[in-house]
């Protein structure tokens, strides 16, 4: 690999993923994994369960690193053209920069005005205006301004399963993160709050860069602007999901798509 | 952390299940039965205290000891008073006299000394003195040079105090020396010494006739009260006694005619009838001792204003220039303030004696009241049993309170450090040690507060440095303080384990929604962790409380036991008092009291109240789980 593209004219793009290896211990769990991933698009990650979309997705905003035994054996990820491995990015910002939503919604046990302003309240931010506009602002980015603006003190638990998982949404945007990843964020939602957050997830990429899992090829196709296909711990294929779709270049990818695997 | 062991599913034939599954049922039903028939068998002995002890209250009014008691209590303040002063004419006259006591004592403590030394010599002079003239005269004087020889030793030996002069000294031992039976040299020096404290003391006194007059005058103000007080107390009490021997033998014979009722052989019977009928017995007359009672109504009601009067002038006429030292004065004024406040009581009780009516029915309600708020348990009075819950309840929750004041605070650090700061290695040792405090039996730690840190509070509260201290320097080494450390350590293992758990169950997916928002180690524990085991660290001080509540073994050897509601002045030195508690005199009465008397009703009734706080401390502790529990993850 060359190592030009630090010194390209461009700007760098949002995520960039080079020759990563990466081992839970004594197993490898991604091989040789190159990405780039542009700003403002939405990237769906596929793949059979158990190929890594979820360990890759984790090591873009360090969250394996608290495991035991995980480490990065080679490469390096870059956000913006900065290695997130360098010892002078602070953890906090990193993660102020790459929000995550999980593939089960948890809100926080506090009241939902509490969890949206849990990240800046975290960074230091206690003016009840600043903190007051930023929820409001992440509950209209998730969606869920007009539902809630009246019962911002009830408890989170007593929202509905769709509900929490957009607060959950809501909470990642609050700090403004350039990235947002989402690890098959759907998966435990019936088919209407499903739909809600694809319908989400176009308004979220005007503002963030979208990196979704997805067991779901409909809604990769729905709501990607690309496709990475994964399959044993390697990157098969990357390009736009309708090309991908369409017209797959590997073998691999096109059995895995006819669900002839 | 949230793997759950997968089991093997096990199977069996189908009976086999069925024996298992109903040796459980079995289990779990033996458990509930037992408790149901240990609330039935408190509740049994516990149900006749109310119908025992309103007899007994009733026999206290009408045999009149509650009249007598109306003036008596109001009237008890009056030694506590005489007290105060007396205390304050010592403590002045003691930097005066101090000295000249000091000095005398010395001597008399040598001459003991010396004494002592020569004892067996001054036995063998005695014997040869004793014995007939002729070999009386072959052994006296062998033994007399023995016992002057010793004397001499004696007093060269013995150590003189440096309050005594040199001269004195040489003087002393002189003297000392040459105390041999029979031809005693005079002990002028100790004599002069005598003289000495008692010209000084006689002086000081002189410079606080004012207050010595005082006292005078408080001891002897109530002298006629008290005379016509225990006149009527005399007859109270006979006629207690009167209708206690009727309620006996009427009880007695009840119990014959039921046996009576019950035989089948009419002998028999008949035998028993004649029995009930010897033990019959009238009910006593109570109308002569309520004539006299009212007799000497208006003699009372006299004497208790002229009492008043005479305290009312004494508190205005305290001779407070006498006195010059600071906590003399500062006795003196606090008299000075509750001998008015104690006249006025005493002309209180004068309405409540004339309205007061021998016949008067006691109440249920006022016999709980009497139970629940009573302030006195006392009991194998010569006067009247009082079966008062609050002295008891006081003991217990303060006692409590101090455990779980610091019992929490200790177990919940140790929890969130145990559970979120310590290496697997560290954890691998904390917790085995701090839930093997659980296995020192109570009987230790007893020992541990009575032996170790009761002396050791008593001495630390002894440091000047530390006498800021509310409550400091302490007077008694067993304390509700020393009892509430003891216990807390007790409470420590139940605490911890229940608070670990609590943070053991907030969902994994919890710490992770905060880590990826950025939050550090700290802000997730105290923002995210914490809260969310709140509820269940809450559920586990109240379980620990019940475990304090209900302990008895180190309260009943630490806390003092002394049955009275903490004089609460001292504010937060309150705890530096001892108390009883509510399992402590369960555990040191039950085994003396006849069963079925009212104490034996009464220790129940405790025991039934025991039993429901604990009850309550457990369902709240239940009640706060249930209502904050968190999503199962
Ligand atoms: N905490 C872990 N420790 C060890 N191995 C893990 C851990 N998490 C995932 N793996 C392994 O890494 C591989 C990739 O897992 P994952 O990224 O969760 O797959 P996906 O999300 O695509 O289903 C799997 O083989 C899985 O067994
Ligand atoms: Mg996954």
């Amino acid at each position: 690999m060359v190592i030009a593209t630090d010194i390209e004219p461009q700007e760098p793009p949002m995520i960039e993923v080079r020759d990563l290896d990466f081992a839970y211990g004594a197993k490898l769990a991604l091989e040789d994994i190159n990405l780039k991933v542009a700003r403002h698009r939405v990237t769906a990650l596929i793949g059979p369960s158990g190929c890594g979309k979820s360990t890759l997705l984790r090591c873009i905003n360090r969250m394996n690193q608290r495991l035991p035994g995980a480490h990065i054996r080679r490469g390096s990820i870059r956000i913006e053209g900065h290695d997130i491995h360098d010892p002078r990015v602070s953890l906090t910002l990193l993660r102020q920069r790459v929000g995550m939503v999980f593939q089960k919604s948890n809100p926080f046990p506090k009241s939902i005005h509490d969890n949206v302003a849990f990240g800046l309240r975290i960074a230091g931010v206690s003016d009840p205006v600043v903190l007051d506009e930023a929820v409001e602002r992440a509950l209209r980015a998730a969606a869920l301004w007009d539902e809630l603006k009246d019962r911002l003190h009830q408890h989170a638990h007593s929202l509905s399963g769709g509900q929490q998982q957009r607060l959950c949404i809501a909470r990642a945007v609050a700090t403004r993160p350039a990235v947002l990843l989402m690890d098959e964020p759907c998966s435990a939602l019936d088919p209407i709050a499903t739909l809600k957050i694809e319908e989400l997830l176009g308004q979220l990429a005007q503002e963030h860069t979208v990196v979704i899992v997805t067991h779901n090829m409909q809604q990769a196709v729905r709501v990607s602007h690309d496709t990475a296909f994964l399959h044993l711990g390697r990157l098969v294929e990357h390009a736009p999901t309708a090309q991908l779709f369409d017209n797959p270049q590997q073998a691999l990818t096109e059995a895995y798509l006819r669900g002839t695997f | 952390m949230l793997t759950r062991r997968v089991r093997g599913s096990w199977r069996g034939s189908a009976l086999t299940q069925r024996l298992i599954r109903s040796g459980f049922a079995g289990s779990a039903s033996v458990t509930i039965i037992v408790l149901a028939l240990i609330m039935l068998f408190l509740l049994r002995e516990g149900a006749g205290f109310l119908g025992t002890y309103r007899r007994e209250l009733e026999t206290y009014r009408r045999c009149g000891l509650e009249f007598c008691d109306l003036v008596d209590r109001p009237l008890a303040q009056q030694e506590d008073l005489a007290g105060s002063l007396r205390r304050a004419l010592s403590s002045s006259l003691e930097p005066l006299i101090g000295q000249a006591r000091a000095r005398r004592d010395e001597a008399l403590r040598l001459k003991r000394e010396v004494d002592q030394l020569t004892q067996t010599q001054r036995e063998v002079f005695e014997q040869a003195q004793a014995l007939p003239a002729a070999q009386a005269a072959a052994a006296l004087p062998e033994a007399t040079k023995a016992l002057s020889a010793a004397l001499k030793a004696a007093s060269a030996a013995v150590v003189i105090a440096p309050i005594l002069s040199a001269k004195q000294a040489t003087d002393l031992r002189l003297q000392l020396s040459t105390q041999i039976p029979g031809k005693e040299q005079p002990l002028a020096l100790i004599n002069q010494l005598q003289q000495e404290f008692l010209r000084v003391d006689k002086e000081a006194k002189a410079r606080f006739e004012g207050l010595q007059e005082a006292i005078e005058t408080l001891e002897e103000a109530p002298e006629d009260l008290r005379e016509t007080l225990s006149e009527l107390k005399e007859l109270a009490l006979a006629a207690k006694e009167q209708a206690t021997l009727h309620h006996t033998l009427e009880e007695g014979r009840q119990k014959l005619l039921n046996a009576a009722q019950n035989a089948r052989d009419p002998k028999e019977k008949a035998a028993l009838l004649k029995e009930a009928e010897a033990s019959h017995s009238e009910p006593p007359d109570e109308s002569a001792l309520q004539a006299q009672i009212a007799e000497l109504r208006e003699p009372l009601v006299l004497h208790i204003g002229a009492y008043s009067a005479k305290v009312d002038q004494l508190a205005l006429h305290l001779p407070e220039a006498e006195i010059q030292l600071p906590e003399a004065m500062e006795l003196l004024q606090k008299t000075a303030q509750a001998l008015p406040r104690h006249a006025a009581a005493m002309r209180a009780s004068v309405p409540e004696l004339r309205q007061w009516k021998a016949d008067a029915p006691v109440h249920l309600r006022s016999v709980l009241g009497a139970f629940f708020f009573g302030t006195q348990w006392l009991t194998n009075s010569s006067w009247q049993d009082f079966f008062g819950f609050l002295p008891l309840l006081s003991g217990s929750l303060i006692i409590a309170l101090i455990a779980i004041a610091m019992a929490t605070p200790l177990s919940v650090a140790a929890a969130i450090y145990c559970n979120q700061f310590a290496s697997p290695r560290e954890r691998e040792w904390i917790k085995p040690v701090i839930e093997f405090i659980q296995a020192i039996p109570s009987v230790v730690l007893g020992f541990i507060g009575i032996s170790l840190l009761g002396d050791l509070l008593k001495d630390l509260s002894q440091l000047p440095m530390l006498s800021w201290i509310p409550g400091f320097p302490i007077a008694e080494r067993l304390n509700m303080f020393n009892a509430g450390c003891l216990l807390a350590l007790m409470a420590i293992p139940t605490m911890f384990s229940l608070a670990e758990d609590a943070l053991n169950n907030v969902p994994q997916a919890y710490i992770d929604a905060s880590e990826a928002l950025g939050a550090t180690q700290l802000q997730t524990i105290f923002r995210v962790i914490v809260p969310a085991a709140l509820s269940g660290m809450g559920a586990a001080v109240l379980l620990g409380l019940g475990r304090v509540i209900g302990e008895t073994m180190v309260v009943l050897l630490v806390a003092g036991n002394r049955i009275a509601i903490p004089d609460f002045s001292d504010s937060v030195g309150v705890v530096f008092q001892p108390a009883h508690t509510l399992t402590g005199i369960i555990a040191q009465e039950l085994g003396e009291v006849s069963r079925g008397s009212a104490h034996w009703q009464a220790l129940f009734m405790v025991g039934i109240v025991l039993f429901a706080i604990s009850l309550a401390v457990n369902a709240m502790a239940r009640a706060m789980v249930r209502r904050f529990e968190l999503p199962k993850s």
